[in-house]
Formats: C-alpha cells, sequence, structure tokens
C-alpha cells in the first residue's frame, strides 16, 4: 500500500517537473499540457524501425526508467518516509545512476539507425567526463556523516548544510547530475537540432511515453539527490519535513532546467576536457578541505 | 546442499565459460572478456568463503576489493595494448600477433 | 530458505549471461551480456549478505562494461555482427580445457568437506565499518600497493596508448 501511494508520489513528482520544464523552454504555464501529450502519444501508432535489434531496443527506455526508480527509493523524503533503507545509501545512488549510460547506450544501439547510434556514443563520451565528478563529491559528503546510509547524511548537516560546508562538491555535484539527465547544455545525446532526436529518435508512441516518463523521473531524482546530499534534506523550520524537501527540490528542477537554456551546447570533447582536467582535481582539493575540516574543526 | 556449495558451483562455471573464452577467441578484447569472467568466478568464491567459513575476517572482503582492482587493471592495460596494436596495425586480431613469438 | 532461492536465481541469470558472451554475433549484444552476468554475481554478493560489495561490484562492473563496450565498437571488424564469421580458434581444445577445469572446481566444491563457521554476519554498516578498519589498520600496506600498482598501469597505459610522432 506504501509503495503504490509512493509510486503515485513519484508519478504527480515527474509530472509536476513536465510542467517546469515546459515553462522553463516557452515561457508558459499549462498544466494540463503533459497529460495531454502523454495521451495522444499513448494513442499514436508505435513504429520500429526495419532492423532493430529487438532486446535491446525495447530494454533501453525501461532500464532508464528503473535506474530512476532505483536510484530515488534509497533517498529520504523525511525521516520515516524512506522506501529502502540501506546501510550503503550513497554508493547505492551511484550505482544506480551508472545504469543510465547502460540505458542510453542500448537504445542507441538497438534502432540500427545512424543518429541514435552517434547519440548514444556521445552519452558514453558524455559519462566518462562527468562519472568521477557524481563519486567524489558524495564520497566527501559520506565523510562528514561518517556514513553511507542517506539518513545519517541528512542528520549530520543539522548544524550547517552541506552547500554551505562544501560549496565546491556542490557545484560540481549539480553540474554533473545535470550532465547525468542530458539537460542542456549537455544534451550532445539527444541534440534536436543536429540529431534529429539523437537516442531517442526512433521512438514512437507507447515508448517514448516509457522515453519521456523515464527522463523526468530521472530529473527528478538528481533533484532530490541534490536536496538530500547539499541542501539540508527534510531539515528546516516551521513546516513540516517531507514539504521541506519537496520546496527545496522544487527548486533545484527549476534551476537545473533553466539555466542550461542561456548556453551554447556542450561539445563532448570539451565536456571530457573540463571534466578530467578541472573537474577532477577540484573534486580532489574538495575531499581534502573536507578531511582537514573534520580533523581541525570542532568536534 | 548449502548455500557454499551452490555458490560455488556458479563461480565454478563461470571460471569454465572465462577460460573457453580465453583460450578460443581471436580478438584481444573477446579474450579480456573471458579474463573478465574468470575473475569474477574468482571473486565469487572469495565472498562465499568468506561468509560461510570467517564471516569475522574481515581481510576476506578486503581481498575482494583488490580483486576489483585487478580487474580493473587488467581492462586499463589490455585496452592501452589494444590501441597501441591498432595503431600500428590496424586490427587486434591475434591470430595476426604472430611476430611476438619471439 | 529464501537466501538459497535467491543465489540458485541470480546464480541462473549470471550463468545464462556469460554463455551469451560467447554465442552471439553481435559485438554489442556480448559486451551488455557480460555487464549483466556482472550485475548478477554483484546481486549474488547482496544475497551472500556482503552489502557494500555487491553495490561496489553492480557500479564498477556496469561503468567498466560501457567503457568496454564502446572500444570494441572502436577495434572491432564487424561489431554489428550482421554478417556470420568465425572468430574463435583451437575450438575443441577449448572446449576440452574448459569442461575438466570446470569439473574439476565442481568437484572440489561438492567434496571440499567444508567446515561451515556458525556465528552470525555483523549487519551491513558494521560490515562497512570493519572493511574500513581493515583497510586503514591491518591491511594498510596490502591497499597502499593496490593503489601504487594502479598508478602504475595508468602511468604505463598511457605510455603506450600516447601517440608518437612518426
Amino acid at each position: 500500500m506504501t509503495l503504490v501511494a509512493y509510486l503515485l508520489l513519484v508519478f504527480v513528482g515527474a509530472y509536476v517537473v513536465a510542467v517546469v520544464e515546459e515553462w522553463s523552454t516557452s515561457g508558459r504555464l499549462r498544466p494540463t499540457a503533459p497529460l495531454l501529450h502523454g495521451l495522444a502519444l499513448l494513442a499514436r501508432e508505435s513504429l520500429t524501425p526495419r532492423r532493430h535489434d529487438r532486446n535491446l531496443f525495447e530494454a533501453g527506455p525501461t532500464l532508464l526508467l528503473v535506474a530512476a526508480v532505483l536510484a530515488l527509493v534509497a533517498l529520504p523524503l523525511a525521516p520515516g518516509l524512506l522506501p529502502v533503507e540501506l546501510a550503503t545509501g550513497a554508493l547505492w545512488l551511484n550505482a544506480a545512476l551508472v545504469y543510465v549510460a547502460v540505458a542510453l547506450l542500448m537504445a542507441g544501439w538497438g534502432p540500427d539507425g545512424a543518429y541514435a547510434m552517434v547519440g548514444g556514443f556521445r552519452f558514453v563520451g558524455q559519462f566518462i567526463g562527468y562519472a568521477m565528478l557524481i563519486v567524489m563529491p558524495v564520497t566527501a559528503v559520506a565523510m562528514r556523516a561518517e556514513s553511507l546510509a542517506t539518513i545519517a547524511v541528512v542528520e549530520s548537516q543539522a548544524p550547517l548544510w552541506n552547500v554551505l560546508a562544501q560549496p565546491l562538491g556542490f557545484v560540481l555535484f549539480l553540474v554533473a547530475a545535470m550532465a547525468v539527465c542530458f539537460l542542456p547544455p549537455f544534451d550532445q545525446p539527444v541534440a534536436a537540432a543536429e540529431l534529429a532526436g539523437g537516442v531517442f529518435g526512433e521512438y514512437t508512441g507507447v515508448r517514448l511515453v516509457v522515453v519521456r516518463l523515464g527522463r523526468l523521473v530521472l530529473v527528478l531524482t538528481l533533484a532530490l539527490s541534490v536536496t538530500v546530499l547539499f541542501l539540508g534534506g527534510w531539515l528546516g523550520p516551521w513546516l513540516p519535513p517531507a514539504v521541506w524537501s519537496l520546496l527545496k527540490t522544487l527548486a533545484v528542477v527549476l534551476v537545473m532546467l533553466s539555466v542550461g537554456r542561456y548556453l551554447p551546447r556542450l561539445r563532448t570533447d570539451w565536456a571530457l576536457e573540463w571534466g578530467w582536467k578541472l573537474g577532477i582535481p577540484l573534486a580532489l582539493v574538495n575531499i581534502l578541505w573536507v578531511g582537514v575540516v573534520l580533523l581541525v574543526g570542532p568536534a | 546442499m548449502s548455500v557454499l556449495v551452490v555458490s560455488l558451483i556458479v563461480a565454478a562455471v563461470l571460471f569454465a565459460i572465462g577460460l573457453y573464452g580465453a583460450l578460443s577467441q581471436t580478438n584481444l578484447v573477446m579474450i579480456m572478456m573471458g579474463v573478465e569472467l574468470m575473475l569474477a568466478g574468482a571473486m565469487l568464491n572469495v565472498v562465499a568463503f568468506w561468509r560461510y567459513l570467517h564471516p569475522e575476517a574481515y581481510s576476506g572482503q578486503m581481498f575482494v576489493l583488490v580483486l576489483m582492482t585487478v580487474m580493473a587493471l587488467e581492462m586499463a592495460v589490455g585496452f592501452g595494448v589494444a590501441t597501441a596494436r591498432f595503431r600500428s596495425r590496424g586490427s587486434v586480431e591475434m591470430e595476426e600477433a604472430v611476430e611476438l613469438r619471439g | 530458505m529464501i537466501q538459497v532461492l535467491f543465489v540458485v536465481l541470480f546464480g541462473a541469470v549470471a550463468i545464462w549471461f556469460a554463455y551469451k558472451v560467447f554465442t552471439t554475433a553481435s559485438m554489442m549484444r556480448s559486451a551488455l551480456a557480460l555487464l549483466f552476468s556482472m550485475t548478477a554475481v554483484g546481486a549474488m554478493f547482496l544475497a551472500l549478505q556482503a552489502e557494500f560489495l555487491g553495490v561496489l561490484q553492480i557500479m564498477m562492473m556496469a561503468s567498466e562494461m560501457v567503457v568496454m563496450a564502446l572500444f570494441m565498437i572502436m577495434y572491432m571488424m564487424n561489431p554489428g555482427g550482421l554478417a556470420a564469421m568465425e572468430m574463435t580458434h583451437q575450438k575443441r581444445l577449448s572446449i576440452a580445457v574448459a569442461v575438466v577445469a570446470g569439473l574439476l572446481a565442481v568437484g572440489a566444491a561438492l567434496f571440499g568437506g567444508w567446515p561451515l563457521a556458525t556465528e552470525a554476519v555483523a549487519a551491513p554498516a558494521g560490515q562497512t565499518r570493519e572493511l574500513g578498519l581493515e583497510i586503514m589498520e591491518r591491511s594498510m600496506l596490502v591497499f597502499e600497493t593496490a593503489g601504487v600498482t594502479i598508478l602504475v598501469a595508468m602511468i604505463a597505459t598511457t605510455a603506450l596508448a600516447i601517440r608518437r610522432p612518426a
């Protein structure tokens, strides 16, 4: 029963993300538009490419949705509202997010089309660039919490939120989070203008609904993980804990969806170069900083 | 049969499949896949032994970490060799690498 | 009981995907089959109550295999497997060696006479803590050696793969 309620909540969250996404691109706030689009897609014919690899083609979008949901269940909304309580929650989050790259690789190879394949490989390149920037800030957060459990991570932020205690890690993780859900300026794999839809260009009808839903849940997951890891999760005065979590998540979703609109699309080689030559040294500095503060700071 | 024996049998089968792959494939990358499978079987053995013979000895778990490092290294060095070979010969087929015979 | 069930289930999945690695014609499929085989091994770790190792295995192997898929496509003559081609040699010998080795290992597993431990396993959080202490205290030298080995491999690989002026 609680599981059904939780999944319903995830669905509502994804819907809100869809409304916000449209607002951030077109400037119009239309609460019913995603519903109408979704219904229209469901009614539309679901075409398949001529020589597609059936297993990979069908499994790609599903794996995207599954990976996003698996990452989401390890993140708490409030002290009692954590679907799966893992002792290694922060590591589990990393593990589930890797499967986003697997899903895009499968979806890119499956249709046997040039645009989709190029999109899939672009995402793998991007993945090599951002992977370390997800893992290393999470390591620093876990160091401060002295635990990998997500509940303990939030509780460790009661004196000072991680966004202030380790601002470098916050910036790196936020940028990497945008790269995970291929939002602009990291939308190389789906680049509408040059790849005709990229990875998901060959998906239509019901399959496209799964793709869109998977991506929306992914954005929601990353926003909630930024909230839990850096913005103090449910901590806050007056309002009930879960409301604080949701408000912060909504704010992060707004930032993630709107910031990239003002930047040019990032080339894959630049993403790799900046990720490895700039991002990883900064992430190491962040880990060093957190370690030094933990050693010499007040207990 | 205990869980230990079941895990050991699974590990043995994984090892055998990996061994077959490493011996029979002609492509360097496929040979590496076989080696990875053999190492996975070894790791499964170590975890099963840790769990059912010495759950109090955490050096068993640490050994698995070292094995994972070995796997990553094997991949990295293997791809380095593959890249160098592909640059100079245009292929990573091991049938063509007879000049390494010495 | 339920543990046996999970171990058998994930073991079967791991073996099935491992078998698919060398029987499918498409390189992408065989890389992904290896990925899912490794993931199933990670799930077996979880079923064997080694939570940290299981999650780590699931994470590391997925990233490794994604990179492996990329390299396979780069260096394969026929990555899509659209035309049938022979990519094996000494097949009979390989099968014989693999079967003999596998039977030996299975025999050792069946007739090993393992002295099963009776004590229960620690809770996951305690395990992670104990593992950390093991790494940082008793086995620190081993772990440091692993780290240095990684560094050496990184340098060696870069030296191998770098493009030299002709």
